[in-house]
């Protein structure tokens, strides 16, 4: 008998070893001390280890001698019962899918900007929905092209939400450039299809879609409804100041925002595009006149298109030149002063509610971050204190009750407040309009679609974007988005869509 | 005088202009005859008066003239800038005297004359006939009469002693008749504090060692002190001759902790023997154990008596405990995910995944492992319940990185560590167990425990038959890491036949053949080299392209670390391998036999192969290693060091490619565990280089430049790194490792592979620094692919950058200490401060790169002069408490 010590996850226990007996009893002895069954000991001696056949009285024990055991009880580690996949081991499309990127549309030479403006569109709900309905409708068959274009976007929609990866959208360009042959124009010298304006092909869509879509089973357009506004313009002359000033009213699907020398915000753009001064017959003079056309809005609808004037006829060169300066744009637009007082009076309650939510919110972060910093250094003297109370209170604040007018709230898609948020942009990268390259820039909405990207925690406040680049998407954040203003050689904000503030 | 006078003149002058302009005109006229004062030109007389009457023949008088004349001499009091006045006017005479000198009859006069001569002769000898010493040894050396003259006299003295010794030896002449000249100057430098110029003299006369019967109990620490930073500059053998006049001198007065670390450097284990026995007390040995023990020394045969305590003391085994316990002081216990250390939030990056990315996981797998290593906790391997999950987040050989990470953990910890690891030993999936296998090895790196546990565990896979390639591999390497500078037959018969089997692949081969360089590292091991060299003349070509191949050179250069020149017949039997490996090896084991030297020719040799301008066919690879040599040759000693970075940026300049590549690799081995701010800001302008391959060492090499520091610096410049790589998968890799080096042991660590205030190098972690480096010298294949457990050999090079005091029974003691810079007190006069800069602290405390400590009271004496490490304090019992202090 010889007594030594085992020590085993950093204890140590005394075993008396029998010499006479094999390896194995030994191992049996230190299972009842430890638990670990045999053979998953390691018993280690000197550079080597006892097995179940060594000879314990070859190995010349002494007395006290330190043996180490190493051994685990229990259950040994299982591999995950899903193997981890990982993202080099995706395709593309399957990254997308796991990200939930939404798929991008594939370039069929030169067809970006269709494929900008059809992802900034797809933004648009209402739009969706509608066109989700169309599919469903049988239409085959149909003669109407124009129909069978839209159709086919609606086929594309699908489609696109289905994939993760690009979609080549070749059956709505074929049916596109039949319903407008500009859009096939082609290029004699390089050959292929021209790149053309994103603007026109907007202006050409929503056309096209306030022919074709009705809301529900009824008569009414969805971008009638949802998309265009109303404007009144007046028409005056300071030249026959008795003539009584001409009022026009006209729907409008997009605002425009003049370039010049002094613009360098979006709204003073849109105040000039709202300005003009045109020279016209005048029947009271018997001649023609300067007339000043002011523009303001009677009804602004839920999704506002604010579209630069950044190109401009070159007749030296024959091109669509661009303005390249920058105008700032902001993620929030307020048209209140665009519009006619009698609007304006309309949408105080709204506004005064949004105002106050947007306080609260505020308010609501401050708290947090106080309270977060009040965790780490509990020291509070009195005059933190008070003015904690002081905060509180306000906080507790009821929001203002608001009552909606009337009229806004029987006018479904309008904007009842005049307060806007950027949804989408299309940028155009180059000099001209129909050469460069466009890109669509789509916000994600909170709780939809993928998780965020981790980890960068971007505050509460701010929002993940879409890059639509064709077919390769992915995600950028709010900073991104401003600098898309112009200004140099970058991609520039061509179109943009804003949506109403959601009241709730 | 005169200087005192003519301020007062001037003032005269301003006062009466009419008497200024006419002293100004006699003044010209004085000029051309010499301005004498009235004193001076009594002065010139009475010269001339005792010259005179030296010329008579009454041999009475001049006995009187003599004394009078050196009389003369020495009592002119004069300022430390002017000539004395009494040897100016002597010009004039000088050939004179030497003429009397000549005639007179040998008797007492003629010496003092001669004596006089001499002094004269060291300012009036023309044509270097060396006057001084001749008549110095004309006057004879009786009665100290040597400093007779002075202190600046004997200098000049000592220099034509030098002068003429050369001359001597040169002509083949007997310099016998020097001797006692030579030393009468010696002994007098050493009573007048001027044991530098002793030192020098006696080196001129090749005679160093007679400098110990000279040193006293005050000299002796300045003496060594010169002696130790000179051999670095002196060609051998003379470098090692003054470390061990230096050991000698340590001897003579009881040092054993000082000759210790200089025993070290001669590489005798006979002397550190003899040191160990000269030790007085238990405490003394205990100390020594420790320096040995950081230095990976092990004697445990120096050991009497089992005495168990010195035995832990030499087997490092209480590094773990000790670390731990200076991570509680300081706060360090809480373990420290990844994203800690990269703070992406910081970063201006816009798109990170959701998914898991195995590259992302596997650079977080290393991160982890270095920020944590030896604490024994983390948050993805020990602390989630099953800390299996994290492993199967990595790919294919990310897992064996990801298990094996866990030896880098639980880092010289093997009675817990080793439990930790067992689970993964017996998981049906090779990666992992390999992993494990590995961990093992490096668990038990840089400590010994009694049980051999690695050995135990690990040689049953590499004698295995059937074990797989992988498993076999981590088993090899294992071995490697935990058993390096151990010298060990046993663990030798174990990766010898694994070597020389040209059966196997030749990965295995390549991975034995480095960890047995490992294994007798700087040893010149014989046998060892004729495998691998067989290894290479038998293997194909085709298997010597293998991307591995070049850890088979360095495994057999690693055998040569240090010996400098020593493997001629190895380099002669290279030449044989047709295959490029042999110019490889041949590259490598040259600068691996000088590194850490300084040796300025081999670095000339080195450069010489940088410049070469190669073909496409040829292989490029001796060129990279040429670079990596100038670091390795001059890193340590700090001239050498800082005149090899300046060279590194010629290399940039004008560089091939491949030499490019490795600029930043070598800037980071001289520099390792030391940002300094210039080399910080290189690397970072190389780290945006076009080249991706220069980017990826200058990153690598900002990580092990700033490992273990957490400097801040260094990491801003990272995280820029990080976002501006953020859509290249590998560059981003390296980027992510940098960071993890940078934070490694949150920052108590040094991968330095100098110790004990940089004077020692501990191959060991030489060669734990060296393979990662070379393994960047193909990044692209190794490190960014499936090799980068390479990394792992860091282990190797890791050490807590701690100061950790003990009392007389072993146990801590908070000593309060101040830290400041270095300050190089090499031949200064008096006791100048070694430290400057520096903030009191209490013990234990960390240690960065060139700081240096020393006890704040005198309430203990250590027993060592470097504090560094572990460090015994012993009471002192002439310390009295001062209250008002205490208070």
């Amino acid at each position: 008998m010889v007594k030594v010590q085992v020590k085993w996850q950093g204890k140590k226990y005394e075993v008396d070893v029998d010499t006479t007996q094999p390896g194995e009893e030994f191992k049996i002895q230190l299972y009842s001390l430890t638990g670990v069954a045999p053979d998953r000991q390691k018993v280690l001696i000197k550079g080597g280890q006892v097995k179940d056949d060594t000879d314990m009285a070859k190995l010349g024990l002494k007395e006290n001698q330190i043996l180490m055991m190493m051994g685990t009880v229990g259950e040994l580690p299982k591999p995950p019962s899903q193997p981890v996949k990982f993202v080099e081991d995706m395709s593309e499309n399957e990254v997308a899918q796991a990200l939930q990127i939404p798929a991008g549309l594939t370039n069929l030479g030169n067809t970006c900007y269709m494929n900008a403006s059809l992802q900034c569109l797809k933004a648009v709900p209402q739009l969706r929905d509608a066109l989700n309905r169309s599919v469903g409708q049988n239409t085959a068959g149909q003669s109407d092209v124009r129909k069978n274009m839209i159709t086919s976007l609606g086929r594309l929609f699908t489609q696109l939400n289905e994939s993760g990866d690009g979609v080549p959208p070749f059956v709505f360009l074929q049916l596109l450039r039949q319903v407008f042959p500009k859009f096939g124009e082609q290029d004699p010298q390089a050959g292929g299809f021209r790149q053309q304006d994103a603007e026109e092909f907007w202006n050409e869509m929503l056309t096209s879609l306030d022919q074709v879509l009705k809301v529900d089973e009824s008569d009414k357009s969805v971008v009638g409804q949802y998309m265009s506004g109303r404007m009144a313009t007046t028409w005056k002359t300071d030249e026959a100041p008795t003539e009584e000033p001409v009022v026009h009213h006209e729907k409008f699907r997009k605002v425009d925002c003049h370039i010049d020398k002094s613009v360098n915000y979006v709204s003073q753009g849109i105040a000039k595009g709202l300005e003009q001064v045109i020279e016209k017959n005048s029947e009271t003079l018997g001649r023609n006149a300067d007339y000043k056309a002011t523009s303001r809005i009677e009804r602004l609808p839920e999704y506002l298109t604010v579209v630069y004037n950044r190109f401009f006829w070159k007749a030296s060169e024959s091109i669509d030149a661009k303005i390249v300066k920058s105008v700032k744009f902001p993620l929030d637009l307020d048209m209140n002063e665009f519009c006619t007082s009698e609007l304006q009076s309309k949408m105080k309650p709204a506004r005064n509610y949004l105002r106050a939510l947007d306080d609260k919110k505020a308010h609501e972060r401050k708290l947090e971050k106080r309270a977060a910093q009040d965790d780490v250094s509990e020291t509070k003297d009195e005059n933190s204190e008070t003015t904690e109370a002081q905060t509180s209170s306000s906080a507790n604040q009821e929001l203002p009750a608001f009552n909606l007018d009337e009229s806004l709230k029987a006018d479904v898609g309008c904007n009842p407040s005049g307060i806007y948020e950027l949804i989408g942009v299309v940028t155009h990268i180059g000099r001209t309009a129909n050469s460069g390259h466009y890109m669509a820039w789509v916000r994600k909405e909170k709780g939809v679609g993928g998780t965020d990207p981790a980890g960068k925690g971007i505050p509460d406040t701010q929002h993940w974007w879409y890059k639509f680049d064709d077919d390769q998407v992915s995600m950028v954040t709010d900073d991104e988005i401003l600098r898309l203003c112009g200004g140099g050689d970058w991609h520039t904000a061509y179109v943009t869509l804003y949506r109403a503030k959601k009241l709730e | 005088m005169v200087e005192e006078k003519k301020p007062a003149a001037s003032k005269d002058d301003v006062l009466n202009p009419k008497t200024a302009a006419e002293k100004l005109t006699k003044k010209k006229a004085k000029d051309e005859q010499d301005e004498l004062s009235e004193e001076d030109q009594q002065l010139v007389s009475e010269l001339e008066m005792i010259v005179e009457r030296l010329k008579e023949p009454s041999v009475e008088l001049h006995r009187s003239a003599l004394e009078n004349l050196a009389n003369i001499i020495r009592t002119t009091a004069s300022s430390m800038t002017s000539v004395p006045k009494p040897l100016k006017y002597l010009k004039a005479h000088y050939e004179v005297l030497a003429c009397l000198y000549d005639q007179w009859q040998d008797n007492q006069n003629k010496m003092a004359l001669a004596s006089i001569l001499s002094l004269l002769g060291m300012a009036y000898d023309k044509d270097s006939k060396r006057d001084c010493l001749k008549y110095r040894l004309l006057a004879g050396l009786a009665n100290g009469s040597i400093s007779e003259w002075g202190h600046e006299y004997v200098r000049h003295l000592a220099m034509e002693i030098g002068l003429e010794y050369r001359t001597m030896v040169e002509q083949e002449q007997e310099t016998e008749y020097l001797s006692e000249v030579a030393l009468n100057a010696v002994s007098f430098f050493f009573e007048h504090n001027a044991e530098v110029d002793a030192v020098d003299l006696l080196e001129e006369l090749n005679r160093h060692e007679l400098v110990i019967e000279y040193v006293t109990k005050e000299t002796f620490e300045r003496v060594c002190l010169y002696m130790i930073s000179c051999s670095p500059l002196l060609p051998p053998p003379t470098d090692m001759g003054y470390l061990s006049t230096a050991r000698a001198i340590y001897r003579k007065f009881g040092k054993p902790s000082q000759c210790l670390p200089l025993s070290i450097r001669l590489g005798r284990p006979d002397l550190i023997r003899e040191d160990w026995e000269s030790c007085g007390t238990r405490l003394e040995k205990a100390q020594l154990a420790f320096i040995m023990a950081r230095q990976q020394v092990h004697m445990p045969e120096l050991i009497e008596d089992d005495d168990e305590e010195l035995l832990a003391c030499m087997n490092n085994a209480d590094l773990s405990k000790h670390y731990l316990n200076l991570a509680r002081q300081l706060e360090l216990l809480e373990p420290k995910a990844p994203e800690d250390i990269y703070k992406s939030h910081l970063e201006n990056t816009n798109v990170d995944m959701t998914i898991d990315s195995a590259r992302h996981n596997l650079a977080s797998t290393f991160v982890n492992a270095f920020v944590n290593a030896g604490y024994g906790t983390d948050k993805l391997m020990t602390t989630s319940s099953d800390g299996s999950e994290w492993i199967y987040k990595n790919k294919d050989l990310g897992m064996l990185s990801a298990s094996a990470s866990l030896g880098m953990i639980m880092l010289w910890d093997a009675d817990v560590g080793l439990n930790q690891i067992d689970k993964y030993q017996h998981i049906s999936d090779n990666s992992i167990k390999a992993g494990a296998i590995l961990a093992i090895g490096m668990l038990t790196s840089s400590v010994h425990d009694e049980t051999d546990s690695a050995k135990a565990l690990l040689s049953e896979y590499i004698t295995d038959e059937d074990s797989p390639a992988i498993v076999k591999l981590a088993a090899i390497s294992g071995i490697g890491i935990a058993y390096a500078g151990t010298n060990r037959e046993d663990i030798l018969d174990l990766l010898l036949p694994v070597i020389g089997d040209t059966g196997i692949t030749i990965d295995l081969s390549s991975i034995a053949a480095l960890s047995a360089g490992m294994v007798c590292i700087g040893s010149g091991n014989g046998d060892v080299s004729t495998v691998i060299l067989q290894a290479m003349m038998e293997r194909m070509d085709s298997e010597l392209n293998h991307k591995y191949a070049r850890f088979m050179a360095l495994g057999l250069s690693l055998l040569y670390l240090g010996t400098q020149d020593t493997f001629d017949t190895i380099q002669e039997t290279l030449k044989a391998v047709t295959h490029p490996i042999g110019k490889q090896a041949s590259t490598l084991m040259q600068v691996c036999a000088y590194a850490g030297t300084g040796n300025v020719l081999e670095v000339q040799k080195m450069l010489h192969i940088c410049a070469e301008h190669l073909g496409e066919k040829e292989d490029q690879l001796p060129q990279a290693f040429a670079v990596i040599g100038v670091g390795l040759i001059s890193m340590g000693e700090g001239i050498g060091s800082e005149m090899s970075l300046r060279t590194f940026d010629h290399l940039m300049h004008y560089g091939e490619p491949f030499v490019r590549r490795a600029v930043p690799l070598a800037i980071a081995l001289v520099c390792a565990s030391n940002p300094l701010v210039g080399v910080l800001d290189t690397l970072n302008k190389f780290s945006h280089d076009n080249d991706k391959a220069v980017a990826s060492s200058a990153i690598f090499g900002m990580g092990v430049v700033g490992a273990g520091t957490n400097n801040a610096r260094l990491a801003q410049l990272l995280r820029q790194l990080a976002a501006y790589y953020h859509k290249d998968a590998d560059l981003l890799f390296i980027v992510r490792i940098a960071q993890g080096l940078l934070h490694m042991g949150k920052g108590a660590m040094t991968i330095n592979p100098y110790h004990h205030d940089r004077s020692l190098l501990s191959h060991t972690a030489l060669a734990g620094l060296l393979i990662p480096i070379v393994a960047m010298t193909n990044a692209e294949k190794l490190i960014m692919t499936d090799s980068h457990f390479l990394l792992y050999y860091l282990v190797r090079a890791m050490y807590p950058r701690f100061l950790i005091t003990f009392d007389e029974e072993l146990e801590t003691i908070n000593a309060s200490v101040r830290v400041g810079q270095a300050v190089d007190a090499v031949g200064q006069v008096g006791r100048p401060k070694t430290i400057t800069g520096f903030q009191s602290h209490e013990t234990p405390v960390l240690l960065a790169h060139s700081e240096r400590a020393q006890l704040a009271t005198d309430k203990y004496i250590p027993l060592t002069n470097v504090l560094e490490g572990f460090v015994i304090l012993k009471k002192n019992p002439d310390y009295v408490e001062n209250e008002e202090e205490s208070l």
